[in-house]
């Protein structure tokens, strides 16, 4: 495409700003498709993030997405990714971080610069179990809060679950949707105190991160 | 290939009263006014609820069967369309639905996914409504054609015009066992094995 | 006398029939078969939070006595009018008298209107 170009011109750029400013964060560097894509270090992932969304002449003002890749090859790392965009300057970034895919699944969360990272966030929990740290409302999105059969997304969660369908379909049918949505969600907060008792209990749990 | 009939399948019918001219009369009344005005909720999830819209809508128009007004609120509902794909977390909502709605009540299942989980074999779909309530009429399809779903609910029709009242058994509510499931662990599991192309799958682990 | 009356009589005779007819056959001959969650209130699937009961706000109170007073008060001034009509030689004295009762409804108004009842915040 015509624009190709000039945009791996000014993601150049950024690399060797990158390169320059965080010397033990920065891990590589590649094109792929017309993108460029960065591989940071867990550690300063946070304030490379922060200071790809704050410096001038960077500003990557708008987060794409977040989401999380796992490979087949069982010796390539889980990576989070970031695919961020500069709307001022119209241009991409891709920043991945790459995790052990056997030890603890964890990397800072960048809510506080984007906060769009809220849900896109939750989801990446709620199908891979990486967690966020300082994420205020850590819980599953797209299955129920309950479900205990593990992280979809995974290679080693089989596709159909590792549950008979009996036993999903009965997990299904006894879950309380309702049960662990906060309050805010549920639009009642100003009536809280005028609720039944039992109704209180369920809605005490909200907020909990399970398993 | 798991096609043995399952005992909750199988019709039973207890007779309270011998059936008689009158009743046979009776039957007839009561079931050529069911028949010809049920009142559809559409439970719509997915694709299939377009081609249920375009069902409803002027060229194929279901209103000339007496679908004339869909209900939305389960307690003015006669028959529950359950047209689209259903999730695990959607099972309780309609599991909740089909008990809120009173008797006499169908089911029509539009779609393969709501028949049997169609394309979407996997760890958050229901394989088939009929897991979690009776389903009386199936309507195969990716979406089916609007004919094909004017043919379900054309069954539909004479099913129920084959009713009788003196069979009680027909209007007993069919409610989840104290263990949390409607039919047996054995038989949705069975009615659940992956079939025709879906046994091919080598993805996991 | 009370001749041309008998058919409405007869209406209301065959209005209560009906009335008593349908919802007694209906009572008499249909089933219930009520389940818990059956006759549980509708929320779309869900299971029902709160009550249905909700506390309304006193203002919509306030508002109806308010517009009842004042309502009233432009009421008695329509029979005025016309005897104003009629009286044309005491105009003065008329007007007067409306003059006063506007101003005494009028330290009411501004009484209502000091204390912050016509906002509805």
């Amino acid at each position: 495409m015509s624009g190709a170009q000039p945009d791996l011109v000014a993601a150049n750029a950024t690399v060797q700003a990158l390169r320059e400013r965080f010397p033990d964060g920065f891990l590589r560097s590649l094109v792929t498709s017309g993108q460029m894509v960065v591989y940071v270090a867990k550690q300063r992932a946070h304030d490379m993030l922060s200071w790809l969304q704050q410096d001038p002449a960077q500003r990557f003002d708008y987060l794409t997405d977040l989401t999380c890749v796992e490979y087949r090859d069982r010796e390539r790392p889980l990576e989070v990714v970031y695919q961020l965009r500069s709307l001022a300057r119209r241009a991409d970034l891709r920043v991945k971080i790459p995790l052990d895919p056997d030890g603890p699944l964890e990397v800072q969360s960048v809510i506080d610069i984007w906060m769009g990272a809220d849900w896109v966030e939750r989801e990446a929990w709620d199908m891979f179990g990486v967690r966020f740290k300082g994420h205020p409302d850590l819980r599953r999105i797209l299955m129920w809060e309950g479900y205990a059969e593990g992280f979809p997304l995974r290679k080693s969660f089989p596709l159909r679950g590792h549950w008979s369908r009996a036993e999903q379909t009965r997990q299904a049918l006894q879950t309380n949707p309702e049960a662990y949505y906060s309050l805010e969600e549920l639009a009642i907060a100003e009536a809280y105190h005028e609720l039944p008792a039992d109704v209180r209990d369920r809605l005490a749990k909200a907020g909990k991160v399970l398993p | 290939m798991g096609l043995s009939p399952l005992p909750e399948a199988a019709p039973t019918t207890h007779e309270t009263i011998s059936p008689n001219w009158i009743t046979t009369r009776l039957d007839f009344i009561a079931n050529w006014g069911r028949s010809n005005s049920l009142w559809p909720m559409p439970f719509g999830t997915a694709c299939c609820a377009i081609e249920y819209m375009a069902t409803a809508a002027s060229r194929f128009d279901i209103a000339r069967f007496g679908m004339e007004r869909q209900s939305f609120s389960p307690r003015q509902a006669d028959v529950l369309i359950c047209a689209g794909r259903l999730p695990f977390k959607l099972a309780p909502v309609i599991r909740r639905i089909w008990d809120q709605m009173p008797q006499p009540k169908w089911c029509i299942s539009m779609g393969a996914c709501a028949s049997s989980g169609g394309i979407f074999d996997n760890y958050a779909m229901v394989q088939g409504i009929d897991t979690i309530i009776p389903v009386d009429v199936y309507v195969p399809g990716c979406p089916p054609r609007p004919e094909g779903l004017l043919y379900g609910i054309m069954l539909l029709q004479k099913k129920i015009m084959g009713e009788t009242m003196v069979d009680p058994s027909l209007r007993v509510e069919q409610l989840v066992g104290p263990d949390g499931l409607f039919r047996r662990p054995s038989a949705i599991d069975e009615i659940s094995e992956p079939f025709g192309n879906s046994v091919h799958q080598t993805r996991s682990g | 006398m009370l001749q041309p009356y008998i058919p409405i009589l007869l209406l209301l005779v065959f209005v209560v029939a009906n009335a008593v007819l349908i919802i007694g056959a209906s009572t008499l001959l249909s089933s219930y078969r009520p389940t818990a969650v059956k006759r549980a209130a509708y929320e779309s699937g869900m299971p029902v939070i709160g009550d249905a009961r909700e506390r309304f706000s006193v203002k919509f109170y306030l508002v109806a006595m308010l517009f009842i007073v004042f309502d009233i008060e432009t009421v008695y001034m329509i029979p005025w009018a016309v005897a104003f009509q009629q009286l044309k030689s005491m105009s003065g004295v008329l007007l007067l008298e409306m003059l006063t009762f506007v101003v005494i409804l009028g330290v009411g108004y501004v009484y209502v209107w000091k204390r912050g009842a016509l906002q509805w915040d």
